[in-house]
């Protein structure tokens, strides 16, 4: 085995040391009745060109967005990826160190989730953010149940129709088992409506959950959601495009008490859905609520500044079955990837970003739609995604057949909201060209059954 | 006050009963003794004026760097007044625990029970077994 | 020679107008921003984020890096998290476009090489388990965990038991009682004895009929393999519940014995420690999770299924699933690279993986005993737990200070005071990734080390770039971002 140094020479000196005859003798504590009389039943084993041989067989069976025509979105995104990051998260000194939990060992990834913290801070103008948990969907789960925590006596939660479905089934999920109530507000035109919000919270609310912009790349009224929460004495939580903020109002200027995102977008490869990164962030007085880990600044035994975890007392390592979360670890290479994207792009490039995804899915709408059998399916603003209609219906063999052809246009809506089934989501990147855009839209208007449909 | 003076909660809060417009009124806080075993306190929680604690019931929290400890209340009865001065000064917990260093004052219910407390003498012992 | 260029944090290297990434200019006819995007919804200023040329970042993050101790530069004994070497060819076959450039909401027909690299993991994952059914949806050893317990407690509504307890080893790490907490379960503490079994008498007497699940770790953390496994599981099985194995310490049981075959219900793995997915700082990790056939029905979807012609898509898992606990597949990254490093061992190469990490870990052991108190006795499996006790009462010095001294002799620290049964633990794991050269170098360190004088201890770490941080200033006045 490649990994392995341990020669019959060793085996047998490490052996006498110890002090018994064979490497089976260590393992007499197990019982023989439970131990495996065979091999286990994988595969045999493969040497390093066998393995590539194989690896990309199974790479070859499939089409990556990432190199074909991409209008994919819902939650991951094929945005630029500069090359500063892939180069920084692949050094060995971070993608295999661990949990820094000798601080003067792991000064290196310390700094690096401060300055993560310090990003996230920046970007969504809340004043703490932790140092990362694992995805957006289980991120907006773990502001839910943050905001019961800080009001113990409230235990309604609210959440828009339009957040992410997956989001939504997440919350589901986990407070099936515990003591609280989940009141979904329709979004049937594509945002949540003010009237039904409204009757929808109450004095038992502790927390509002809304996607801004939401999971049809909508904007809602932010401004009037966080006034009607507020009133109610409940916790305003945003789930946030972070690419988003390049142009929108940070949600801490509007008046969000927890942000959430899905970092993907910040410069982590798509990679079938995961490992991504879970941002959070708050207001101060929910710190010590906050689930996950949190670096601290602080001084050493010469006053020279460092950085620790700090305020652990919240874990589970600590607190065990009173912890503010069960989690023990955070994405950090993810979190090291998102911060060497921010910093490479800074206010300018994160600017240019958001509005060349504006522009472009607005010149991609405007492009489709010249063709009859497709309409856009809500009539409100939107940011890089945005849902059509096939008026013919036939959404599941007009996606498959251009899939065939190379361009991945859109996600189906169907399987979340039986009343779209006739409508995609599509998204529109930065990366996309206005010859990307023309291909696509001919694909989909140049479809089998739409094609007699064209009047352009 | 002098530690002899005060009574003992095997969980480690002391407590001094004056009485109070005809009501009994409790003064609690914690020993020296689980000052020094918490080392460096890093944050206390207090509870809110006009709670309701059960005997026995966790009306606090205090915390070191890596430890948290559960405050209980020694006796039922109404939260009246709460130290906030060592909330912004932890310090004040290991210069004087068993005067400015208090925490929480308890008007008491009526039916009260102190009966289970120790005296500072059974407390010390108490604690010189635990250190074992 | 330490250059400490650019360390100084990003926003006090930011200058006004320098730029890294730049844009492409827009192509497609440029709207009106005021027409897309009403004022009350944008932003007034722009972000405030640092403003850095792209030999800043890469000098800063890279002077950064050398600031870590980490595998690829140390050895890195730290107990139970399994810190052994990451395979680079499992790095670059998880970059082929065709694995990292997939998104997950492509449809089936497109990705069909991935779903049948993740449905032979999950043959692979119930075989090295011998368990039923798997689920690669948590993305981590805690998440999994809470996965399990959401399992069991739909399991327990639908066969309308009330059971409202989950047991757990006061030697269990602290994410077992926390993860009960979260799928609702009242947590009850199952006590230990000083060699790290599960205290039988303790466990008989808080048995009953509402306990759901027994959460136990085998090996333990304490590196002990349970011996009394199947009386406890009859136990546990006699009662009605179900046992949990916190499979964190799978390295030493690889291909030796399965939890399925000492009486496991449920399980996690965490293949970035088992199956050596990176550690990545910190994460990701990931934490599949393996059960028996009668609760495979409650596994969290969308599942992967194979028809007759050998195609794979992906399904929804059924009205008896708990829902998702994670957005889209799961971390397949981390998944991939699991994939990879079992198939490069295969059957004989995973069982020697166990065979030379229980070796290596006694060879430690056999190398100590003579100068560190190891309560649980002569023998471990993957790692065991030595006491700097009597360091402590003799000469006032914690196993945090012999912690920090390592770090001056090029180790990286084992971990200290976990399990919280053992007074001043030093936990150390050697993993099967290392050379008897290196062990023997890390013995004689800490050996030299328990010789030297209190003060050398106590000012430990001397050689880094910074020692003891003011962890009481970090909590008392937390600050968290800079300002």
């Amino acid at each position: 085995m490649p990994y392995f140094f341990n020669t019959p020479e060793d085996r047998r000196a490490m052996l006498d040391a110890i002090g018994v005859a064979r490497v089976d003798d260590l393992f007499d504590d197990i019982p023989a009745e439970i131990k495996l009389q065979r091999p286990l039943e994988v595969p045999p084993a493969l040497s390093e060109v066998e393995l590539e041989r194989h690896m990309k067989q199974l790479s070859a069976r499939n089409t990556a967005a990432s190199e074909s025509l991409c209008f994919l979105g819902g939650g991951s995104y094929d945005h630029f990826v500069p090359a500063v990051v892939d180069h920084i998260a692949s050094r060995g000194e971070y993608y295999t160190s661990y949990t820094p939990y000798q601080a003067e060992a792991s000064q290196g990834n310390l700094q690096v989730f401060f300055e993560y913290q310090t990003l996230i801070s920046e970007l969504t103008g809340l004043d703490v953010a932790n140092s990362s948990l694992y995805d957006g969907g289980s991120a907006a789960c773990e502001a839910v149940l943050m905001a019961l925590a800080s009001q113990p006596k409230r235990r309604r939660v609210v959440v828009a129709g339009s957040v992410h479905p997956e989001y939504r089934e997440i919350i589901e999920t986990y407070l099936i088992n515990l003591d609280a109530e989940l009141v979904t507000v329709s979004a049937l035109d594509g945002g949540v409506s003010g009237d039904e919000l409204a009757a929808a919270i109450d004095v038992e609310t502790a927390c509002v959950l809304v996607q801004q912009p939401n999971f049809f790349g909508a904007l809602e009224d932010v401004d009037e959601i966080a006034r009607q929460t507020h009133e109610a004495g409940a916790a305003l939580i945003v789930a946030v495009d972070p690419i988003s903020l390049g142009l929108l109002k940070r949600p801490g200027d509007y008046g969000a008490d927890i942000v959430v995102a899905e970092g993907q977008s910040l410069g982590i490869p798509m990679q079938y859905g995961g490992p991504y990164l879970g941002i959070m962030a708050c207001r101060e007085t929910f710190i010590r609520k906050m689930p996950g880990r949190i670096t601290g600044a602080t001084v050493d035994r010469s006053g020279g500044r460092c950085f620790v975890l700090t305020l652990q007392t919240r874990e589970q390592h600590i607190r065990r079955q009173k912890a503010t979360s069960n989690i023990c670890t955070n994405q950090g290479l993810m979190a090291l990837r998102a911060a060497v994207y921010l910093a490479a792009m800074g206010p300018q490039g994160m600017r240019e970003t958001a509005e060349l995804c504006l522009q472009k899915s607005r010149y991609a709408a405007d492009r489709l739609t010249e063709n009859d059998r497709f309409e856009l399916a809500f009539d409100r603003r939107t940011f890089k995604e945005f849902v059509v209609r096939d008026r013919q219906g036939r959404v599941t063999s007009l996606l498959d057949e251009a899939a065939r052809q190379g361009v991945f246009a859109g996600v189906a809506l169907g399987r979340w909201y039986p009343e779209l089934d006739d409508c995609f989501l599509v998204a529109v990147t930065e990366k996309r060209t206005k010859a990307d855009i023309d291909r696509w839209a001919e694909c989909l208007a140049n479809s089998e059954v739409g094609a007699s449909a064209v009047h352009a | 006050m002098k530690p002899d003076e005060l009574q003992f909660a095997t969980t480690h809060e002391w407590v001094h009963v004056d009485e109070v417009d005809g009501g009994r009124v409790a003064t609690v806080g914690i020993s020296a003794f689980a000052v020094e075993a918490l080392t460096d306190l890093v944050f206390i929680d207090l509870p809110e004026v006009g709670r309701n604690l059960d005997a026995g019931e966790a009306f606090g929290e205090i915390e070191s760097v890596k430890a948290v400890s559960d405050l209980y209340a020694p006796a039922a009865g109404e939260v009246v007044e709460v130290n906030s001065a060592v909330v912004d000064d932890l310090d004040q917990l290991k210069s004087d625990p068993f005067g400015g260093g208090w925490l929480v004052k308890i008007r008491l219910a009526d039916d009260a029970d102190l009966g289970h407390l120790l005296d500072y003498a059974a407390y010390q012992k108490q604690c010189a077994e635990e250190s074992h | 020679m330490r250059n400490q260029q650019a360390t100084q944090l990003l926003f006090e290297l930011s200058r006004p107008g320098r730029r890294a990434a730049r844009m492409p200019a827009c192509d497609v006819p440029k709207a009106d921003l005021g027409e897309l995007l009403p004022e009350q919804h944008r932003a007034k200023r722009p972000l405030p984020l640092p403003e850095l040329a792209e030999p800043d970042i890469v000098r800063h993050f890279t002077n950064l890096s050398t600031l870590n101790m980490s595998v690829d530069t140390h050895f890195y004994p730290l107990g139970s998290c399994t810190m052994k070497y990451n395979p680079k060819r499992n790095e670059r076959l998880a970059s082929l476009a065709g694995i990292a450039g997939l998104h997950p909401y492509q449809p089936d027909a497109t990705v069909q090489g991935m779903l049948q690299l993740l449905y032979e993991l999950e043959r692979m994952l119930g075989e090295i388990a011998g368990l039923e059914a798997v689920s690669l949806q948590p993305a981590a050893g805690a998440h999994g965990e809470l996965t399990a317990l959401m399992v069991a407690a739909a399991y327990f509504r639908e066969l309308g038991q009330q059971r409202t307890k989950v047991l757990v080893p006061d030697s269990a790490h602290g994410t077992n009682p926390a993860s009960a907490a979260m799928a609702g379960f009242d947590v009850v503490t199952v006590k230990s004895t000083a060699t790290g079994y599960v205290d039988q008498a303790d466990l008989v007497d808080k048995l009953d009929e509402h306990v759901a699940v027994f959460m136990i770790t085998n090996p333990s953390t304490l590196g002990m393999f349970e011996r009394r496994i199947g009386p406890i599981a009859e136990a546990v099985h006699a009662k009605g519940g179900l046992i949990y194995l916190d499979g964190a310490n799978m390295n030493a049981i690889l291909g030796i014995t399965r939890p399925g075959d000492f009486g496991a219900d449920m399980m996690h793995y965490n293949p970035h420690k088992t199956f050596s997915g990176p550690h990545g700082g910190g994460g990701p990790g990931a934490g599949p999770i393996a059960v028996t056939a009668a609760l495979a029905p409650y596994l969290p979807g969308p599942r992967i299924y194979r028809d007759e012609d050998g195609a794979f898509s992906l399904v929804d898992a059924g009205p008896r699933s708990i829902g998702r606990v994670r957005s889209f597949f799961g971390n397949v990254g981390v998944l991939v690279r699991a994939y990879c490093y079992i198939l490069t061992h295969g059957p004989d190469g995973l069982r020697q993986i166990a065979e030379n990490a229980v070796l290596n870990a006694n060879y430690v052991l056999s190398q100590l005993k003579d100068v560190v108190d190891v309560p649980q006795g002569e023998r471990c499996m993957h790692e065991f737990v030595a006491s700097a006790a009597r360091l402590k009462a003799e000469k006032g010095v914690s196993a945090m200070d012999v912690a920090k001294r390592l770090l001056d002799f090029g180790f990286h620290a084992p971990t200290v005071y976990f399990p919280l049964i053992v007074p001043e633990a030093l936990m150390i794991e050697p993993t099967e990734t290392e050379s008897k050269e290196t062990l023997d170098e890390f013995v004689a360190a800490l050996r030299q080390v328990l010789d030297e004088q209190v003060d050398t201890l106590k000012e430990a770490p001397h050689t880094t770039m910074c020692s003891r941080p003011n962890e009481v200033q970090a909590a008392r006045q937390p600050v968290v971002s800079w300002s």
